[in-house]
């Protein structure tokens, strides 16, 4: 039996006076699929690290209270065998592997765990068949898609087979179907193979039904409840209404004034042809939302937008083409929001990044008093001396989405801007991008999956399908 | 032959043509190289950008020290041939060996300590997102709001940021792959070093002690 049982479970991050979990007293339960939501910040990675046994040894201060796997104190397990108690996955595709490809990293997953080298063929053979990727065998990693990665990454824990396996957002930067049939995965690792598996998600999508335990971390009290069936009913009702939206947005005249205009455009990076237009329009002071299946072109768009990339053809920005403007006026007037929050910090604390934007932003459109006001009400205020990348990944994103309006560029584009973000903070984000909208005449290009709450924010949508992007009413 | 002590006989031979001044030792160093990496079927391009990019430093030291050096032509060819020599023997190692095998014979022959080897290994495997890093922050500082040029402090400031933040995941992610420092493992791919490869070893060094000691010129 392999109960995860936390124990009066309390932690405080080296330097921060808030306990991040405070007297956290539950179980998960053995050969159950347990979900963990909460809010962004609340702590759930933090307690994931420490159920993997990560923490306290990468962090450097310990908790109080304890976590026992059945009757065995996690405290007592030695270093080197701590593997074969229990494995994770990471929210990260791109950082957990050691090795150049496929079969080198799960050979050396093996070693590790001092499996007797007669048995890794067989072990590694399983291992890729149960997850479907026999094909990768001899793959660089580096060269996967993210998610090919998490496959692979899924496909070490099958080899390590630990008892408990835990994962923090493992689906945060895949599409749908890999999502789909991971989570398929796992349920059959639990069901067949008696794994017992904690997962951390704020996106609820394709648990219904699979999940035995629904678990909430409260970011006030900082405590963990288990919910009953009818609660556990209640969040998934509200997420499902949080996941529809059905809005009639109108196609843009002739009339209306355009601020970036596109002209006989061709995009071929890669030599195979992604988009086509003959005569394209965005237009001025307006909120336009991309949509689009994965891989389609969108972000490689953006890229041909900010000049990133060579294209085809036209691209004007007000009235002028953006080849004969130089590079940097021209990222002060249609700057990029990037897809992942990390890329676009430059510093190191909080207050360093939030000082660079006052400094290099064109006009005073934000008061220090609005920047604050803004802190506050994405609760992550007060922390100026936070190193950024110690942020949750939730609050990254918050982060760069006020620094980035702080500078109050006549465009933005934003690409998944409301990735990681619970709904609550969304709903804010929506706010603050509205005011800029309507106070300081900003117009947004907005690549997202996300759609529900964005209502009150879009003016017009362009669909990005068979290599042509074209305005529609209906938005869902 | 093994792949470390290639390596420590690469380093040795080079360092030893930097302190002795033959010509014809140095020709024939680059000439056996040659010969060796062509067996070894290295791609037609990787071999022209070993023969025209050590061109520049080559033809820069030849030409300094034919007009402006004291020691005369015959010192001034040892240089250049030494650019390549150093150029070639450096090859036969990086063209035809396996970083992945290096870093399990340094675990398993040399003894060195695993978490060194793995290191190396995983350090060498980010080595191409570096680049692709530095194409990132350019761009972010642009958004930013700053250009940052391959000059500025800024830009290697972030990339060291990056790369302290990747190594950090990397610690995690090789522990969380049940990774222990100074732990036992166990091993898939035993690499020796054989009898044939100490044969080799001390037999070319041997060879090129020789040469050394014979041709003067
Ligand atoms: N190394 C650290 N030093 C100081 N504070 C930290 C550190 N790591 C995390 N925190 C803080 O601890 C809190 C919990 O972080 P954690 O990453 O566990 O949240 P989370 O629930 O996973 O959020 P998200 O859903 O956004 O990923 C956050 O307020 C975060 O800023
Ligand atoms: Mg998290």
């Amino acid at each position: 039996m392999t109960d995860v049982l936390i124990d009066h479970f309390t932690y405080e991050y080296p330097g921060s006076t808030v306990k991040v979990l405070n007297d956290v007293d539950v179980t998960f339960k053995h050969n159950h699929f347990s979900l963990l939501t909460g809010p962004s910040g609340s702590g759930k990675s933090t307690l994931l690290y420490f159920i993997a046994g990560l923490y306290p040894h990468f962090i450097g201060n310990d908790a109080l209270g304890g976590i026992k796997f059945g009757d065995t104190d996690i405290k007592q397990i030695p270093s080197n065998e701590i593997s074969h108690s229990v494995a994770m996955m990471f929210q990260n595709p791109n950082q957990q592997f050691a090795m150049d490809t496929v079969i080198h990293e799960l050979t050396f997953v093996l070693e590790n765990m001092l499996v007797d080298p007669a048995k890794i063929d067989g072990i590694i053979n399983h291992a890729l068949d149960f997850c479907g990727i026999k094909q990768l065998r001899s793959r660089v990693i580096n060269t996967l898609s993210g998610g090919e990665k998490q496959r692979v990454a899924l496909a070490c824990i099958v080899a390590m087979d630990p008892p408990v396996i835990v994962l923090d957002e493992p689906f945060a930067s895949i599409d749908p179907d890999s999502r789909l049939d991971l989570i398929k995965k796992l349920k059959q690792l639990q069901v067949e193979h008696g794994k017992t598996i904690i997962l951390a998600d704020h996106d609820l999508n394709d648990y219904k039904g699979v999940i035995d335990e629904f678990y909430y971390l409260d970011p006030d009290t900082h405590h963990i409840s288990l919910l009953d069936s009818q609660s556990a009913q209640h969040f998934f009702d509200n997420f499902k209404n949080t996941q529809t939206i059905n809005k009639q947005v109108a196609i843009p005249t002739e009339a209306a004034p355009s601020i970036i205009n596109i002209k006989d455009f061709k995009l071929q990076p890669h030599h195979s042809l992604l988009l086509k237009l003959g005569d394209f329009k965005f237009c001025k002071e307006k909120t336009t939302l991309i949509t689009g299946a994965n891989g389609i072109g969108k972000s490689t768009l953006f890229n041909a937008l900010t000049k990133l990339l060579p294209y085809n053809g036209e691209i004007d920005f007000a009235g002028k083409n953006i080849q004969k403007i130089r590079p940097l006026p021209y990222a002060k007037n249609v700057t990029l929001l990037f897809q992942d929050a990390e890329n676009q910090f430059l510093n190191i604390t909080v207050k360093e990044e939030l000082d660079l934007s006052l400094k290099n932003r064109t006009n005073q459109a934000y008061s220090i008093d609005d920047v604050q006001t803004m802190l506050k009400e994405l609760s992550i205020d007060g922390r100026d001396d936070q190193v950024v990348y110690s942020l949750s990944e939730g609050q990254k994103k918050k982060l760069q989405i006020i620094e980035m309006l702080i500078m109050n560029p006549p465009v933005l584009l934003m690409d998944e801007p409301f990735k990681g973000l619970d709904y609550h903070s969304l709903e804010v984000v929506v706010g603050f991008l509205n005011r800029s909208k309507q106070e300081f005449h900003q117009t947004q290009i907005i690549i997202s999956h996300q759609l529900s709450g964005l209502d009150t924010l879009i003016d017009y949508h362009a669909n990005f399908a068979d290599q042509n992007l074209t305005y529609q009413e209906v938005i869902k | 032959m093994n792949p470390g002590l290639k390596l420590l006989l690469v380093m040795a031979i080079a360092l030893e043509i930097s302190f002795t001044q033959s010509l014809i030792v140095n020709v024939i160093l680059i000439g056996v190289s040659f010969i060796y990496i062509l067996f070894n079927r290295v791609t037609f391009k990787a071999l022209i950008g070993l023969i025209f990019w050590p061109l520049f430093p080559a033809l820069g030291l030849f030409v300094s020290q034919w007009l402006y050096g004291s020691a005369g032509i015959h010192f001034a060819w040892i240089l250049f041939t030494r650019i390549y020599a150093y150029v070639f023997l450096g090859a036969t190692f990086t063209l035809t060996s396996s970083i992945t095998n290096l870093a399990l014979t340094l675990e398993q022959d040399f003894r060195l300590p695993s978490k060194f080897a793995y290191g190396v290994l995983a350090a060498f495997n980010l080595m191409p997102k570096i680049n692709e890093e530095v194409q990132i922050i350019k761009t972010s500082a642009l958004m930013r709001g700053e250009a940052l040029h391959f000059w500025s402090p800024k830009l290697y400031f972030k990339a060291i940021l990056s790369s302290i933040q990747w190594s950090q995941n990397l610690a995690e992610a090789m522990t969380s792959h049940g990774f222990v420092e100074d732990q036992g493992r166990t091993h898939y791919r035993v690499i020796k070093i054989t009898r044939m490869d100490w044969v080799w070893f001390i037999g070319l060094f041997g060879i090129v002690q020789v040469l050394l000691f014979f041709i003067r010129y």
